[in-house]
């Protein structure tokens, strides 16, 4: 009864975090605040893996959330790189101005 | 008890997420992510995995997050929309009492926090799947961060 409680907290959260982050990504202009909707994302998809892990005793789940984890570190840095390169080049940090691509 | 500290730290989670998305402010924004990353470390915790939680604390809160603001101050010298650097105070007390009201909940339990029964060496064999099966998926993730490293090196000038 307990897991099945902690169970639906688990599944609440997960797609509540989820649908936040995903009208983050949708929503906001900010290239910043995309990027923090993706994190958002990847955070909530971590709660339910860990959950799972505990619930059926799966170690390959803690690996995923442990690579996840690691995945996101590694595109917050190219991606706060990018955007503070964009600001110095003066094309500004909005993803409107962004229309197309440049060498 | 338990159960009812996940939930609190859900709800404060999902919460400071609407913060995230309904405030214009850049710096509230992040500082709200990194009390979204510590509430799901809660979360982790109180799933019965420690150890992924400590590891959420260090590298997302810690680290990602850390680089985040510092980004968004630094870009907030050059002014515009980036230069709002204060936190609203009702939201700040906001995510205090939900610290001390999870931690209040956990030690009314009195045992170890985890709400789901989780077998002890789960957290041991992480470190054999990770170096195992996984081997390739972990030299990979290495590598990226590498390359990630590589990606903030700055430019040289042109001669």
């Amino acid at each position: 009864m307990t897991a099945l409680n902690l169970t639906a907290v688990v599944w609440g959260v997960t797609g509540a975090l989820f649908f936040f982050g995903l009208a983050i990504v949708t929503l906001r202009r900010q290239l910043l605040a995309m990027l923090l909707g993706l994190e958002l994302m990847l955070a909530a998809v971590n709660v339910s893996l860990v959950h799972h892990a505990g619930i059926f005793n799966d170690a390959e789940a803690l690996a995923v959330v442990a690579l996840v984890i690691a995945v996101a570190a590694a595109e917050a840095v190219v991606g706060l790189s990018l955007i503070l390169r964009m600001r110095r080049g003066g094309r500004g940090a909005d993803a409107a101005l962004l229309t197309e691509l440049q060498g | 008890m338990i159960v009812l500290a996940a939930l609190v730290a859900g709800a404060v989670a999902v919460f400071f997420a609407g913060v995230m998305l309904l405030h214009r402010s850049l710096y509230v924004s992040a500082v709200s992510l990194l009390v979204v990353l510590l509430q799901t470390a809660v979360l982790f915790v109180l799933c019965g995995s420690p150890l992924v939680g400590l590891l959420q604390v260090m590298i997302y809160a810690g680290a990602v997050m850390v680089l985040v603001v510092v980004t968004i101050m630094a870009a907030g010298a050059e002014g515009g929309r980036f230069a709002d650097f204060s936190f609203p105070k009702p939201l700040a007390w906001a995510g205090l009492l939900a610290a001390v009201a999870e931690t209040a909940l956990v030690l009314a339990h009195g045992t170890a926090p985890a709400a789901a029964v989780v077998d002890p060496a789960l957290q041991a064999r992480l470190g054999a799947v990770l170096f195992k099966p996984y081997a390739l998926a972990t030299e990979a993730v290495t590598l990226l961060m590498f390359l990630a490293a590589l990606a903030i090196a700055p430019e040289k000038e042109a001669a």
